[in-house]
């Protein structure tokens, strides 16, 4: 078996790679979204004029390409990204720009009564949007933001374009190197299916944590 | 007696016919891999094509045979020369001692080097891009990458690899100063300071392989025609058109 040899270390690195690469991307991607999505809809009309721009960028331009300007791009004016930096700079803010728009729609979702409402017992706007409307929002915005963050676990394979020798990397090295290329694809797409029911399961135990009797769909 | 006659008629007939172009021109068959472009390929419309496929046209048209390309199972076509099922390949075969021993290989017309290149001026040798502790770009999954890391601190070694989907990326990595050097085939380091890139190349590592036509052993006079061919092109301008057509980015 001197070919398994070869593959499940080599892919096990990059597994640790794109773990790396993942999980703060999720968690930022996902917090930052939540702060854009707030801003675009109830922030100052400049505020939301830029960061509407801003989601119409990265939401707009491949994120192969993003990779590629913020890697070989930026050292053209003196900003040097190590691959690793670049990855999750690109990530979480490719991520954040999606989040944005799934928080965006649930915060259309909740109703202008809760925010008269706020006002009538004597909170500020802030004080509504923050404590009553963003929480109701979050929980009916988490399916979709955890689409986004399943997503995230795939498209965080383009990092190799960059020289982040992830999980995908790694499985094309070898793959080109043996020409088994169904075999070591074959078992690279089980490492994805690993690393997808990990966080399907863990969005489940957050969206079981975060339920409130009353609000969504019963148990 | 008209049964002799009749048999000298047609005979006369079939040389008449068939004897003009058998006499006055060789055919000869080339076999040739299907997909290795630039040096040999089937192209989008089905036809032969390629470096070596331009080359030998020109070289049968000068040296007066003619020729066709036949794509062959890459891994038998050795076997192939031998059994006559073709003549000779000439589609970007390495000469190897192995294959030196079944059939005979022309002069030498293309050589793949393995080369470090650098940015131009960097002022490095080969002895401090593999003992001082350097980063090495080098595309992954290749031969070169396979080598190097396996001479990865043995003998006084000393660099760390950085791999990159493909050479040009490597290039780039280099010009933006990331890495100070990269191992790649000589043909994409050319092609980047052909593009005007300020690279230069530091020098050649491990053996260089060279390609070459191989023909069956007893056709001497076939071998001698393809080295003739091979000398007259090489002398040629229409080598560097050749060269221009097929090795440019995109060309295939």
């Amino acid at each position: 078996m001197p070919f398994l040899d070869l593959l499940i270390p080599a892919l096990n690195r990059g597994m640790a790679m794109s773990a790396m690469l993942i999980i703060p991307s999720a968690i930022f991607g996902a917090i930052f979204g939540v702060l854009v999505g707030t801003l675009r809809v109830f922030g100052p009309r400049p505020v939301r004029r830029i960061f509407d721009a801003y989601t119409a960028l990265f939401r707009g331009v491949p994120l192969m390409v993003q990779l590629f300007v913020f890697y070989f791009g930026l050292p053209a004016f003196g900003i040097y990204f190590e691959a690793y930096g670049a990855s999750v700079t690109c990530f979480i803010l490719c991520s954040a720009a999606y989040q944005s728009e799934y928080i965006r729609g649930a915060l259309l979702s909740i109703r202008d009564g809760q925010l008269k409402a706020g006002a009538a017992l004597g909170m500020s706007k802030l004080q509504t949007v923050l404590w009553i409307v963003v929480p109701q929002a979050f929980r009916r915005a988490l399916p979709g933001c955890g689409n986004e963050i399943i997503y995230l676990i795939k498209y965080s394979s383009l990092a190799y374009l960059i020289s982040c020798m992830e999980v995908t990397g790694e499985a094309r090295a070898i793959a080109a190197k043996t020409f088994r290329f169904t075999e070591v694809f074959t078992v690279l797409a089980v490492y994805y299916l690993f690393l997808v029911s990990i966080a399907t399961w863990l969005l489940k135990v957050l969206e079981d944590r975060l339920h409130i009797p009353g609000f969504g769909r019963q148990k | 007696m008209f049964r002799k006659t009749t048999l000298l008629v047609a005979a006369i007939s079939v040389v008449l016919l068939f004897g003009s172009v058998a006499f006055a021109k060789k055919a000869y068959v080339n076999g040739i891999d299907a997909n290795y472009p630039p040096f040999a390929y089937i192209d989008d419309t089905g036809k032969p094509a390629g470096f070596d496929v331009d080359s030998l046209n020109w070289i049968a048209g000068k040296m007066g045979f003619t020729i066709e390309h036949k794509a062959m199972e890459w891994s038998t076509i050795v076997q192939s020369v031998v059994s006559k099922k073709i003549d000779m390949v000439y589609s970007g075969m390495s000469i190897t001692e192995e294959r030196a021993k079944q059939v005979n290989f022309s002069d030498p017309y293309w050589k793949v080097a393995q080369v470090i290149v650098s940015k131009k001026g960097a002022d490095l040798t080969l002895d401090k891009v593999f003992k001082g502790g350097m980063k090495l770009g080098v595309q992954s999954g290749t031969s070169e990458a396979d080598l190097l890391q396996n001479q990865a601190g043995k003998e006084g070694n000393n660099y760390e690899l950085k791999y990159y989907d493909s050479a040009p990326l490597a290039i780039m990595d280099i010009l933006n100063g990331r890495v100070p050097a990269a191992a790649m085939d000589i043909a994409p380091a050319d092609d980047a300071i052909a593009h005007g890139k300020a690279l230069e190349i530091v020098g050649e590592f491990t053996e260089p392989e060279f390609f070459g036509v191989a023909v069956r052993k007893e056709d001497k006079e076939l071998l001698d025609t393809i080295n003739k061919g091979l000398k007259m092109l090489m002398a040629d301008p229409y080598w560097a058109e050749l060269k221009e057509k097929h090795f440019k980015d995109g060309a295939h």
